[in-house]
C-alpha cells in the first residue's frame, strides 16, 4: 500500500513536511507547534519532500499534480495540471532558472514555471517510469532510469541532448552531479561515477563483490569525498576520483544485525549524519581522521519501533527526521538527544 | 521465528527469487517467466497429479458399475454410498485423490500472488520491500526493476479486455469436464452440472479482480493439465459425453 515518505525541509525557522494523510504542514521550530496544514483534495500519497523557493513551498503528489503554496499562510498560489494528474510523482522536484522540473511515473520530465505553474515542456518517455529526482546542472538535467539509462536532457527545451550512458542494470537512486562527473547508486549492488560524455563508468564502487543490497539513497559528494548510504546497512566513504574505499560505517541494532539505509546522507559544516531505518541517528566529524570501522562522535536514537524513510535535513546543529508514524523527530547534536518532537496526526 | 518469517523464508521469497532470475534469462519478460515456473511447478507436483490422473482414470473404468449401483441403490442414497465406497476400496481408489493436488497450489497460488505484486514493485514501498526479499544473486539485481508489460497485459493488474478471465474459465472447465464422469441419478447430475460452471465462472471472476500474471498461471496450468490428461487418459474423457442415457441406448 502506498503511505508516502515525504521528507523535511528547515526554512526561516519553519518545518515543511508532506503527511500520510496527504496534507502539506508547517511547523514552527520556536513554538514547536502547527503554523498551517494544507490538506490535498481529494487525499494523496506524498513521497516528496517539500521545496521551498521565494514565498511558496512546492510539493509534488502521488496522484501526479504538483502544488505550489505560500509559505506564510499555507493557501494554494498554483496546481499543476489545473484539472486532471500527469504520472504519480514520487522523485522530489527540484528548481533552477525560476523553473520547477518534476519527473513522472509516465516516464517524462515536466518543467514548470515556478510563478505561475505554466507549462513549458515536456521531454519524450524516458523510461516506463521515472522514480527519481532529476538534477540540473548548468542548461542541462539528468535523469536516471529504473532500466538503465542516465540521460541527459536540454533544460530550456526538454530536448534529449546525445549523450546518454546505458548500464545493464538498472539505477536505483537519484543521480549527483560533482565535478562533471555523475554518481548513481544501481540495483546490481554498486555505486556508479560516470563522467560525463563518457560511455564507460569511470568506476564502479565496490570494484569487485557488490555490496549486501542495494544503493537506494542518493549519494552525496563533498570536496572530493563520496558519502553512499547503502540498504546493506553501511554507509560508504569513497575516494570521488578513484573509487577507493576510504571507510565505512556499519549500522547495526543491539542485536548486532545490520539495519538498512534509506534516507541520503547530510553534511553540516564539518559533521556528518546518517540516519538508518530504525531511526538511530549518527554523527561523525569529518574534521577528524577517520579509518575503516569508524566510530562516530554522537549515537542518538530517536525512539524504538520507529521507521524512517523519508530524506531528513539538518540546520543550526539540529536534525529534523520524520518517522512513518508521521512524528517530526528534532534532534539537538550538541546534547545528543531528541530536543521536541511533534505528532502530525489529525486528532479526531 | 513467526510464521510469517517461516512462509516468506520457505515459500514466498524461493517463488519471488525463482521469478525474477527466469525472468532475466528469459531476456526480461515477466510473463515467460510466470509460464516458465508454472511448468515448473507442474513438473514438481507430477507424482501428485500423476496419482489424481490415475484416481481419474480408474474411476473412469469403474463408472459402468457405478451407474449400475446408482440404477440399484438411487433411491437408497445410504446404501448407495455405503455400496459405492466398497466398490472404491476394492479397486484401490481414493475419490477425494484429486484434491490434494488442488489443495497443494494453493500455497503456490499465494505465494505466487506475493510474488507478482511484490516484484512488479507497483507502489515505492513495495520495491523497497523487494530490496530485502532478493537473493544476492547476480542474475537476481540484474532483472530488477521488471517490466509488467507482456502481450497486452499489464500483469500487476486485472485484464480490462476479459480475454484472460475467459480462457481461464474455459480452460478449467474443459480440464474438470475431461475427469467428471456422468450421474444417472438426476440429482446428482444436477448438483455435477452446477459444480462444473461454478469453478470455472468462480475463477473467471476470480480473474477480473486479481493481477493477471495470476490469471496466466492459472491459464497455462490448466493448458497443461488438459494436455497431460489427455495423454494420461488417453483423449479427452467424458469432454465428448452428451449424455447418460444416448451412452446406455
Amino acid at each position: 500500500m502506498a503511505r508516502g515518505w515525504s521528507g523535511t525541509i528547515v526554512h526561516d525557522g519553519i518545518v515543511y513536511v508532506g503527511t500520510v494523510d496527504g496534507r502539506v504542514v508547517a511547523v514552527n521550530s520556536s513554538t514547536q507547534s502547527q503554523q498551517w496544514s494544507y490538506s490535498i483534495d481529494p487525499p494523496a500519497t506524498i513521497y516528496t519532500t517539500p521545496l521551498v523557493n521565494g514565498d511558496l513551498v512546492y510539493i509534488g503528489t502521488y496522484s501526479g499534480q504538483v502544488y505550489a503554496l505560500t509559505i506564510i499562510e499555507g493557501t494554494d498560489r498554483w496546481v499543476y495540471p489545473r484539472s486532471g494528474s500527469i504520472g504519480s510523482i514520487v522523485g522530489s522536484p527540484v528548481i533552477a532558472n525560476e523553473t520547477i522540473y518534476v519527473s513522472s511515473s509516465d516516464g517524462m520530465l515536466y518543467a514548470l514555471d515556478t510563478k505561475y505553474g505554466d507549462f513549458k515542456w515536456k521531454s519524450e518517455p524516458l523510461a516506463n517510469k521515472l522514480w527519481t529526482s532529476p538534477t540540473v546542472t548548468g542548461d542541462t538535467l539528468y535523469a536516471s532510469t529504473f532500466d538503465g539509462n542516465i540521460y541527459a536532457v536540454s533544460a530550456e527545451t526538454g530536448t534529449l541532448l546525445d549523450w546518454a550512458f546505458e548500464s545493464e542494470a538498472g539505477f536505483a537512486s537519484t543521480p549527483v552531479i560533482y565535478e562533471d562527473i555523475i554518481y548513481v547508486g544501481s540495483f546490481d549492488r554498486h555505486l556508479y561515477a560516470v563522467e560525463i560524455g563518457s560511455d564507460t563508468p569511470m568506476w564502479k564502487f565496490p570494484e569487485e563483490k557488490p555490496a549486501d543490497n542495494w544503493f537506494w539513497a542518493a549519494p552525496i559528494v563533498n570536496e572530493g569525498i563520496v558519502y553512499a548510504g547503502c540498504l546493506d546497512g553501511r554507509v560508504y566513504v569513497i575516494d570521488a576520483e578513484s573509487g577507493e574505499e576510504l571507510w565505512q560505517f556499519e549500522s547495526s541494532d543491539t542485536q548486532g544485525k545490520l539495519v538498512p539505509i534509506v534516507s541520503s546522507p547530510v553534511l553540516m559544516d564539518n559533521l556528518l549524519i546518517v540516519v538508518d531505518e530504525s531511526g538511530a541517528v549518527y554523527v561523525f566529524d569529518l574534521s577528524t581522521e577517520l579509518e575503516d570501522e569508524a566510530v562516530p562522535l554522537k549515537a542518538i536514537s530517536i525512539g524504538d519501533d520507529v521507521d524512517v524513510k523519508s530524506s531528513f535535513c539538518a540546520q543550526e546543529g539540529l536534525v529534523y527526521i520524520r518517522d512513518e508514524d508521521n512524528w517530526i523527530h528534532v534532534v539537538d547534536i550538541d546534547k545528543g538527544e531528541v530536543s521536541w518532537k511533534v505528532s502530525l496526526t489529525v486528532e479526531e | 521465528m513467526s510464521f510469517i518469517e517461516v512462509w516468506n523464508l520457505i515459500i514466498a521469497n524461493p517463488v519471488l527469487n525463482v521469478l525474477v532470475a527466469l525472468s532475466h534469462i528469459l531476456g526480461g519478460s515477466f510473463g515467460f517467466a510466470i509460464i516458465v515456473l508454472t511448468v515448473i511447478v507442474r513438473l514438481v507436483s507430477w507424482p501428485l497429479t500423476r496419482r489424481q490422473l490415475k484416481s481419474s482414470k480408474a474411476m473412469q473404468d469403474m463408472q459402468p458399475k457405478i451407474q449400475e449401483l446408482q440404477k440399484k441403490y438411487g433411491k437408497n442414497q445410504k446404501k448407495l454410498q455405503q455400496e459405492m465406497m466398497k466398490l472404491y476400496r476394492e479397486a484401490g481408489v481414493n475419490p477425494l485423490g484429486c484434491i490434494w493436488p488442488m489443495l497443494i497450489q494453493f500455497p503456490m497460488w499465494i505465494a505466487l500472488y506475493q510474488a507478482i505484486m511484490s516484484a512488479l514493485a507497483t507502489t515505492p514501498e513495495s520495491l523497497l520491500g523487494l530490496a530485502h526479499r532478493l537473493y544476492s544473486w547476480d542474475i537476481v539485481s540484474q532483472a530488477i526493476p521488471l517490466s509488467s508489460k507482456f502481450l497486452w497485459l499489464d500483469l500487476g493488474q486485472p485484464d480490462p479486455y476479459f480475454i484472460l478471465a475467459i480462457i481461464v474459465g474455459g480452460t478449467m472447465w474443459v480440464q474438470q469436464k475431461m475427469i467428471q464422469a456422468p450421474s444417472v441419478d438426476p440429482r446428482q447430475a444436477s448438483t455435477s452440472r452446477m459444480m462444473m460452471l461454478m469453478m470455472p465462472i468462480m475463477f473467471g471472476f476470480l480473474t477480473l479482480m486479481f493481477p493477471s500474471g495470476l490469471a496466466l498461471y492459472w491459464a497455462v496450468s490448466n493448458v497443461i493439465g488438459i494436455i497431460t490428461q489427455y495423454f494420461f487418459t488417453g483423449g479427452w474423457g467424458y469432454l465428448k459425453f452428451r449424455s447418460p442415457f444416448q451412452s446406455t441406448q
